[in-house]
C-alpha cells in the first residue's frame, strides 16, 4: 500500500494545474479516491441524516449486493464477472468523459449503478449490449440531468428498459438454465453460443402457460432469470442488511411487498387457475430485487414518509397488473420507472395535505 | 348493443385511454402546452382540469354534429373544419359562462381556457372517435379517459420540473430540451402498459 501511495503522490503534479495531463485530473482523482480515503466531505445530494458520507453509503449497497453476486456466479458461471467488467468499463469511460468536460472529480455514484446493471441483465446477453445499455442509462438517465444525485430516473433501469424495448429478441432469448449439481456453474464460462444451456423460459414466462416452477427452487435461486434476481434468499440477506443499516428505507420496501402481495392474493382468490398464488409471485422474477435495491434509491424516490408509502403501493400494484394483464412477462422495471415519474408529485401531494392540516389547526 | 354492455365498454375505453393509449405519451398529442405550461404545479393543475372538461364536452358535441349533421348530408370530409369551429366556439362560450357565474373558477382557469382551443389533443381525440366508430356512450368514456390521461401526464411533469436542478443541465438542453427528454423517458415507462385493457 505504501508503495502505491508513493506512486500516486509522485504522479500527482502531472495532473495538477499546469501539469501535462491536467485535463485528465478527474480520472486521476477517481483512482486516488478509490484507493485511499479522501479528506473531503460530500457537499451535494444525496444527503442522509447520518454520520456516513456518500461513499460509505454506496459501499453499503455494494456489500449488500454481494450475496446476489455470489449466487449469480454460482448458478450462471464466470461470465457474470465479464458482465461486471464491461459494465464498469463502459460506464466509467462515459462518466470520465463528462467529468473531463465539466472539470470535476468523477463521482462515486456510478459504482453502484455499474454493479446493479449487470445484476439485472440476462446472464447470456451479448457483451456489447451491456456496454450500450449502461452507457445509455448513464448518459440519458443521469448525466444530462446533472449527474449523481440529480437524476430523476434510476439509471440502471433506464438502461435496461431501453435494451428491453430496442432488442426484445436478444433480451428475452438470453436466459440460461442454472447449473445443476453441487458445483453449479462455478467454474464454467457459458455464453449465448452454448445452445444446451440457453433457454427462453423464465418461471414467469412458464407461468403464462400455466406451468409453475416449484417455490423452493425459486427461493434458493436455481431457476432461470436475470443474474441477481433469481435467489430470493440472497436478496433477503442483502436487503435485511440494507434495512438494518438504514441505507434503504423500510417504508418503501414494506409498502411494495404489502400492496403486491395483497393484490396478487386477491386475484388468485378470484380466479385460481388464471393467476398464480401470491407467495409464488413474490419470489418470482425481479420483484424482491427491485423492492430492496432499486425502489429504495434515495435520489429517485419520494422524500416524505407518506410519499414513500404511496410510491411503494404504486409500484406493487402496477407490477401485478403488468405481469398478469399485458403481453409483458415481467413488469418491475416499468413499475419502478413509473414510480420515479410520479415520485415528485406524490411528495407535493403530501406537502399540500400537511399545509392544509396546519392551516385548519392554526 | 344494449346499454349495459356499452357502459362496460365505455369504462374499458376510459381506463385504456388513461394508461395504455395515453393521448400524450402514446400519441404525442398536445405537446406544446405540455412543455409550455408544466413549469409550475399550480398552473399545470388548472390547465389539466380545463383539458379534462373541454375534451370531454367537445368529443360529445362533435359526435352529435358528425352523426346528425355531417353523415346525413354526406359531408364527412368537412369534419376537420367543423370540429375546429365547434371546439373554438365551445371554449369561447364556456369562458363567457364561467366569467359570468364563477369569477373564482374564471380566475383559476382564465388564462388557460383560450389556450386550449389550439391544443391538438382536443381535436385529435375527436378525430380518433370518428375513426374508431365509437358509440355516444363509449365516446363519453373516451373523452373522460383521454382528458384524465393528459392531466396525469402534465401533473407528473410539473412535479418533476419543480424538482429539477437547472444549473447542472447542459446549457443547450435547459428548458424545452430536457423536458422533451423527460417526456421520452416517461413514454418509455408507459410502454409497460401495452396490452392492458385494449379497448377500441
Amino acid at each position: 500500500m505504501k508503495l502505491l501511495l508513493r506512486v500516486v503522490e509522485k504522479i500527482r503534479p502531472h495532473f495538477e494545474e499546469g501539469g501535462k495531463f491536467h485535463a485528465f485530473l478527474p480520472v486521476y482523482d477517481a483512482i486516488e479516491h478509490f484507493l485511499f480515503a479522501p479528506g473531503t466531505i460530500t457537499t451535494t445530494a444525496p444527503h442522509v441524516r447520518d454520520p456516513i458520507d456518500l461513499k460509505r453509503f454506496m459501499s453499503m449497497v455494494i456489500v449488500a449486493l454481494l450475496p446476489c453476486v455470489a449466487t449469480g456466479i454460482y448458478f450462471f458461471g464466470l461470465r457474470f464477472i465479464a458482465l461486471i467488467v464491461v459494465s464498469y468499463a463502459a460506464g466509467l469511460s462515459v462518466e470520465a468523459l463528462f467529468s473531463i468536460v465539466r472539470k470535476e472529480p468523477i463521482n462515486e455514484g456510478f459504482f453502484v449503478t455499474g454493479f446493479l446493471f449487470p445484476l439485472i441483465m440476462p446472464p447470456a446477453v451479448p457483451l456489447w449490449m451491456v456496454a450500450l445499455g449502461v452507457a445509455f442509462g448513464v448518459v440519458i438517465g443521469k448525466e444530462l440531468f446533472g449527474g449523481t444525485g440529480r437524476n430523476l430516473f434510476n439509471p440502471a433501469l433506464v438502461g435496461r428498459c431501453f435494451l428491453a424495448l430496442a432488442y426484445p429478441v436478444q433480451m428475452s432469448g438470453s436466459w440460461l438454465k442454472p447449473g445443476a449439481g453441487v458445483a453449479g456453474r462455478l467454474l464454467q464460462y457459458v455464453d449465448g453460443s452454448n445452445v444446451d444451456a440457453v433457454t427462453s423460459a423464465t418461471p414467469l414466462a412458464l407461468a403464462k402457460g400455466g406451468e409453475y416452477v416449484s417455490l423452493s427452487h425459486m427461493f434458493v435461486g436455481s431457476v432461470s432469470g436475470s443474474v441477481g434476481e433469481t435467489s430470493a434468499l440472497a436478496i433477503l440477506a442483502g436487503g435485511m442488511f440494507l434495512l438494518l443499516t438504514r441505507v434503504a428505507n423500510w417504508r418503501t420496501v414494506a409498502s411494495i411487498l404489502i400492496s403486491f402481495t395483497a393484490l396478487a392474493a386477491m386475484l388468485h382468490h378470484a380466479q385460481p387457475d388464471r393467476f398464480g398464488p401470491a407467495l409464488w409471485h413474490l419470489c418470482a422474477g425481479g420483484l424482491l430485487f427491485g423492492a430492496f435495491f432499486m425502489a429504495t434509491d434515495p435520489v429517485t424516490g419520494p422524500i416524505t414518509s407518506g410519499g414513500k408509502w404511496l410510491y411503494g403501493a404504486l409500484i406493487g400494484v402496477v407490477t401485478v397488473l403488468i405481469r398478469n394483464f399485458t403481453g409483458y412477462v415481467e413488469g418491475v422495471t416499468f413499475a419502478i420507472l413509473l414510480g420515479n415519474i410520479f415520485a415528485p408529485i406524490l411528495d407535493e401531494m403530501v406537502f399540500a395535505l400537511r399545509l392544509r392540516r396546519l392551516k385548519v389547526e392554526g | 348493443m344494449n346499454v349495459g354492455a356499452e357502459i362496460q365498454q365505455a369504462f374499458v375505453v376510459c381506463i385504456s385511454a388513461v394508461f395504455t393509449q395515453n393521448i400524450l405519451l402514446a400519441y404525442f398529442l398536445g405537446l406544446c402546452p405540455f412543455i409550455g405550461v408544466s413549469r409550475e404545479i399550480k398552473t399545470a393543475f388548472g390547465l389539466g382540469l380545463a383539458v379534462i372538461f373541454v375534451l370531454t364536452a367537445t368529443v360529445m358535441l362533435n359526435w352529435l354534429a358528425y352523426r346528425y349533421v355531417l353523415e346525413p348530408l354526406g359531408l364527412e370530409f368537412f369534419r376537420f373544419i367543423l370540429f375546429i369551429i365547434i371546439i373554438a366556439a365551445f371554449v369561447q362560450f364556456t369562458e363567457m359562462a364561467i366569467e359570468r357565474f364563477s369569477p373564482f373558477l374564471y380566475q383559476k382557469l382564465g388564462v388557460f381556457l383560450p389556450l386550449i382551443t389550439v391544443n391538438c389533443a382536443i381535436l385529435g381525440a375527436s378525430l380518433f372517435m370518428v375513426i374508431r366508430n365509437y358509440s355516444f356512450i363509449v365516446t363519453i368514456g373516451w373523452g373522460l379517459g383521454s382528458g384524465t390521461g393528459w392531466f396525469l401526464a402534465i401533473m407528473a411533469m410539473a412535479g418533476i420540473r419543480q424538482r429539477l436542478a437547472h444549473e447542472r443541465i447542459p446549457r443547450g438542453l435547459q428548458g424545452p430540451g430536457i423536458t422533451l427528454i423527460i417526456a421520452g423517458l416517461m413514454a418509455l415507462a408507459f410502454i409497460g402498459f401495452t396490452g392492458v385493457l385494449q379497448g377500441r
